[in-house]
């Protein structure tokens, strides 16, 4: 009864945790963009707040702050419209696959979240937890086998919009998403060459230790080339930044979800920043360490070190996810030739090299 | 564990026969994904966690989409006004059933022995199966093993000199746009 409880704990906090993320994302997305195109951005709504009642004077401010930092516009104020919008269905579209369709692009990223761990074990009352949610062999592949699935969301899209924009999208995104796998599946299986383990808990471990006694053995030490290629296909695969062909404006409308509205617009929005907020968890505990502070040994096993390890992690998931949107809204949208060009030309030999060399030091070291 | 077992044995069920009955291709291929992913979900009962995933990876997630994607391109119809005939229901049926009169005794043979249950536990404690089926198949199987990597390579090559071919034929414009493309 005490392990489902916690087991229970463990799925709220990391649903929320996913959640906040992708939140935290939509905002930085507005503002950010919003300061790299010198606007001014969302800073309306709430600003200017009123009440004469006395128990809510104390969180006026409060409010009046999140107003003017466009927190109350992008995330309540949109999210309400989005509920509150006709939902459209094109005509001779299947309405069940319609609705299937962005479940199916939120849901496997959610989950690809679970087999990550988010801090260091600790002891509660003499009750260890492990805060993972499901410790599960296969590990990291888990991401992998998530990510793959979510095409699916991106596919049924495009072909239930019944026109030629959202299925050209779809069709683009699901090239993007396969030739991008490749190189990202192959970093993996460098990094579990160099750790010799699947666990993302046990890899995040072993980067505690120190090369040669003064240089952390973080992965973007061990697998510098791997870090340069895990971060393109992972940008590739959220199907964001200078890779956005497949919901290109100028081209295609809005892509695969061009006939989407309302709330179902929106939870492809909320895949694509839970998918950015993923990524940016996957490269912090797999290349910066985890909740590692280079040269300062935590107490291991206690709470409050625990607790400070899972700050230390967020704070490098939010530099991954602010890095991610400045690039995002910097670089010009790539040609489709130079994508694929990119994804099977350099990508690939590079992380099959890469990952030659490992094997080879590997056994040489 | 044997709630869930029957659980995903009958959406695996259901979902098959989704495939054959279905009318639509694009139907039959969203329920042969669906089919895959609760093999998945039966491996991942059994404690086989690394088989559940790569079944996730390599057949719903890419080779799947493959199949969907030539099946949008292609904008199949319905083929619910097609008439089947009387033979080719018939050949289906002999050709199927055949089939797992060969497959399933081998199958029966190969497990007699051993109980669902210790097959389980083995596999729990063999970290999802990833040690032992890399053991099995870089040690006693090394060889059919890189056999059927050759296979691949093989049609990896062809598959590139078919679409070369055709390339080759049409022959790149002289001068002008795209002139070589």
């Amino acid at each position: 009864m005490l392990e489902l409880g916690i087991l229970l704990i463990k799925v709220i906090f990391v649903l929320n945790l996913a959640l906040g993320l992708a939140s935290f994302c939509t905002w930085l997305e507005r503002k950010g963009s919003a300061l790299i195109q010198d606007r001014v951005g969302a800073n309306r709504a709430g600003a200017f707040v009123e009440s004469d009642r006395w128990y809510l004077k104390p969180a006026l401010p409060f409010v009046r702050a999140l107003g003017w930092l466009g927190v109350i516009n992008t995330l309540l104020c949109d999210s309400l419209k989005g509920l509150w919008k006709e939902d459209f269905v094109p005509e001779g579209a299947s309405k069940f696959l319609h609705a299937l369709a962005p479940v199916i692009a939120v849901l496997p990223i959610m989950l690809a979240f679970a087999v990550l761990p988010l801090a260091p074990d600790f002891t509660v009352a003499g009750h260890t937890v492990h805060p993972q949610v499901a410790p599960i062999d296969a590990g990291i592949l888990f991401v992998l086998a998530m990510g793959s699935v979510a095409v699916y969301g991106v596919a049924i899209a495009g072909w239930t919009g019944n026109n030629k924009f959202s299925l050209l999208g779809a069709l683009r995104a699901a090239a993007q998403m396969i030739s991008y796998e490749l190189p990202m599946g192959l970093v993996f299986v460098a990094l579990i060459v160099v750790y010799g383990t699947l666990d993302v808990y046990t890899m995040v471990e072993e980067q505690q230790k120190l090369l040669w006694g003064f240089i952390p053995a973080w992965g973007i030490v061990m697998q510098p080339v791997g870090f340069v290629v895990l971060l393109l296909a992972g940008m590739a695969e959220t199907k964001r930044g200078p890779f956005d062909l497949p919901e290109a404006e100028s081209e295609l409308v809005a892509g695969y979800f061009t006939e989407y509205s309302g709330m179902k617009f929106l939870l492809f929005w909320l895949g694509e920043f839970a998918e950015i907020a993923l990524f940016a968890v996957l490269l912090a505990l797999l290349f910066f360490g985890g909740w590692d502070i280079p040269f300062v040994e935590l107490p291991k096993g206690v709470w409050w070190a625990s607790l400070i390890g899972h700050a230390v992690l967020m704070a490098k998931v939010v530099f991954f996810c602010v890095l991610q949107i400045v690039i995002r809204w910097t670089l010009p949208r790539f040609r489709y030739d130079q994508l694929m060009n990119l994804g099977w030309k350099l990508l690939l030999p590079i992380s099959l090299v890469n990952l030659a060399i490992t094997a080879i030091l590997k056994v040489v070291l | 564990m044997t709630f869930m077992g029957f659980v995903f044995s009958a959406i695996a069920l259901a979902a098959a026969l989704g495939v054959v009955f279905n009318r639509n291709p694009l139907y039959s291929a969203f329920s042969l994904i669906v089919q895959l992913l609760a093999m998945a979900g039966l491996y991942s009962v059994l404690g086989a966690h690394f088989l559940a995933v790569t079944q996730v990876v390599v057949y719903a997630g890419a080779i799947m989409v493959l199949v969907l994607f030539v099946l949008m391109l292609l904008n199949l119809k319905s083929e619910s006004g097609r008439k089947l005939g009387i033979v080719k229901p018939l050949v289906a049926l002999g050709v199927g059933f055949s089939v797992v009169a060969t497959v399933f005794p081998a199958v029966v043979a190969q497990f007699k022995d051993i109980s669902l249950m210790t097959l389980q536990e083995n596999l729990w404690k063999s970290e999802g199966g990833v040690k032992a089926i890399g053991q099995e198949i870089y040690g006693r199987y090394i060889v059919q093993f890189e056999l059927s990597s050759l296979v691949l390579l093989i049609g990896i090559v062809g598959a590139i000199m078919l679409s070369k071919r055709k390339r080759i034929v049409i022959g790149p414009r002289e001068g002008g746009l795209g002139g070589k493309q």
